[in-house]
């Protein structure tokens, strides 16, 4: 961010223009000319063909790993049936309510204990010791606590995402550059305005990776909830094909995971770069 | 017009310890400036001289552990929008245009939204950035980001100016730019300024009176007064401003071993 530039005035202001320093750029002319939206592309079509090429060679038992073909049949069946539609969006509404409740009490917390002496002292380090543990270890006591219904799941979202936003938050607001409180201070800002204008705004990429981070801990610890108790969701239904031994319908059940991971982060990605357009790392 | 009575700054026998593993360290001992109000002070010394530190006691940055800053009577106790401060790094706010950056410092004044939009496009317009007000910090160059920044701190109508360092960032060129666009603006606006620097010409063509430091512990050895008419440049000093220049390298070169950083 403060990176002291030399230029001179003559100089036409070029900021987005920054040379892309990516992985394309480093490697050869071969490498330079596959970069581009194909890269993801090619890379799942070698998987895929490998993929294929284990299948078809008939060396690997078809009920424990199956063959592409086989999964896009599960893949098609689960669609025909209703069953897929359902359960994503019963997953994607239990991730998102439960990233509402966690991102909006991490910001909060954070900005408190991020600025506040006193709350930093009362609950940083026990929310520190909170962080290590796992969502999935969270799932017997939700279930005690809210039963097997929709509160468990919100609960296990929930936290999995507050401790990763609250922890980027917190320390976002820690190592605002000293430099923006003075030039606030001797401009005559009120500390309200200060805090609202001046360290938000600087500790927002920090919150905004955190939201980022927390939105993809939501779909990690969706699964880890729904494994256990639950009566529909992409989670229960890849426990549900355990039980009838459908590797296929599990495979089909993972891609779906990745796929909505995937998508669900790039459209993260392009709001928050929008969101702190002034941060170009 | 704003009159010329305001902006008296008085550094009253301020000394300055930092607190150090062996007991605290002395970095400024006692100084005793007067700033006459609209006045261009200068201050020149390497690196490590003190000449930062009293500047973040003026600029209310910190607290000095002898005596007392004054502003026109009024002790300084902290940050204060009466004292400017332009900083090195700009320290411009990223996610604000330039405009945005300027209105922030009119916010204070609470003045209607109009007024307020016009007297930040003013003060743009005033250091050369018509135009150029949508535009982000990181869509300008550093000449234009300071320039942003000298419009920020006057349209908060500070009496004293702080600056520290203001140009070092800057290459020979643009920093000369800046040295008329600044003495416009000051002879604008009449604050009293003190200005931290290491360049010698960058002294002489703005100041009126030259403070030279030296470290360890620092302190003021010399003081220089200039009255050659504005603006002045560094192509065409006198004679009075070459010996000036010889005395300050003189005394910038003379004590090695006291004066390196």
């Amino acid at each position: 961010m403060a990176v002291v530039e030399m230029m001179t005035d003559r100089r036409p202001p070029s900021a987005a223009g920054a040379p892309r320093a990516g992985i394309a750029a480093r490697l050869p002319a071969i490498g330079r000319s596959l970069a581009g939206p194909l890269r993801p592309a090619i890379s799942l079509g070698f998987v895929l063909a490998i993929w294929a090429g284990v299948s078809a060679s008939g060396s690997v038992n078809e009920t424990l790993f199956p063959a592409p073909w086989t999964v896009v049949e599960a893949f098609g069946e689960m669609a025909a049936q209703g069953v897929l539609m359902k359960d994503l969006s019963v997953s994607l509404g239990r991730a998102a309510v439960g990233f509402l409740i966690g991102a909006t009490l991490g910001v909060a917390v954070g900005l408190a204990t991020g600025r506040t002496k006193l709350f930093q002292i009362l609950l940083g380090p026990f929310l520190t010791l909170m962080r290590p543990i796992p969502a999935i270890a969270l799932v017997p006591v939700a279930i005690v606590w809210f039963g097997i219904g929709e509160g468990s799941k919100h609960f296990v979202i929930a936290y999995t995402v507050f401790l990763t936003v609250w922890f980027n938050t917190h320390h976002g607001m820690q190592y605002v550059p000293e430099i923006y409180i003075r030039a606030s201070r001797s401009l005559g800002a009120s500390r309200l305005r200060e805090f609202g204008l001046v360290v938000i705004p600087a500790a927002a990429p920090h919150i905004v990776a955190g939201l980022r981070l927390g939105v993809a801990l939501a779909l990690l610890s969706l699964v880890a909830a729904e494994l256990t108790g639950a009566s529909s969701g992409i989670g229960y239904r890849l426990q549900e094909a355990r039980q009838y031994v459908r590797t296929d319908r599990m495979f089909a059940l993972l891609i779906v995971l990745g796929l909505v991971g995937a998508v669900v982060d790039q459209i993260v990605h392009r709001i928050s770069r929008r969101l702190v357009h002034w941060e170009q790392a | 017009m704003q009159s010329a009575t305001r902006g008296l700054v008085e550094i009253d026998h301020v000394a300055i310890d930092f607190p150090g593993k062996d007991g605290p360290t002395r970095a400024l001992t006692s100084t005793a400036l007067r700033l006459e109000p609209g006045t261009f002070t200068a201050i020149i010394g390497p690196s490590g001289c003190g000449k930062s530190t009293l500047m973040n006691a003026v600029g209310g940055f910190l607290a000095p552990s002898e005596g007392q800053i004054r502003v026109d009577g009024r002790p300084v106790a902290g940050p204060d929008p009466e004292v400017g401060v332009i900083f090195q790094q700009y320290a411009l706010f990223p996610w604000f245009t330039a405009l945005g950056n300027v209105k922030f410092a009119l916010r204070r004044l609470g003045l209607p939204r109009r007024e307020l939009e016009a007297r930040a496009r003013a003060a743009l317009a005033e250091v050369g950035l018509a135009g150029q007000e949508r535009k982000y910090p990181g869509q300008l160059s550093g000449g234009m980001k300071q320039r942003v920044a000298i419009a920020r701190t006057f349209a908060a109508g500070p009496k004293a100016l702080l600056m520290d360092e203001p140009f070092g960032a800057l290459d020979a060129q643009t920093r000369s730019r800046m040295h008329e666009l600044l003495t416009q603006v000051w002879r604008a606006h009449r604050a009293t300024v003190l200005f931290i620097t290491h360049d010698v010409d960058e002294a002489l063509v703005l100041a009126d009176r030259i403070h030279v430091m030296s470290p360890a512990p620092g302190r003021i050895v010399e003081t220089l007064d200039l009255d050659q008419p504005r603006p002045r440049s560094a192509a065409r000093f006198d004679e009075v401003q070459l010996a000036a220049r010889a005395r300050i390298l003189d005394l910038l070169r003379g004590e090695p071993e006291r004066l390196a950083a």
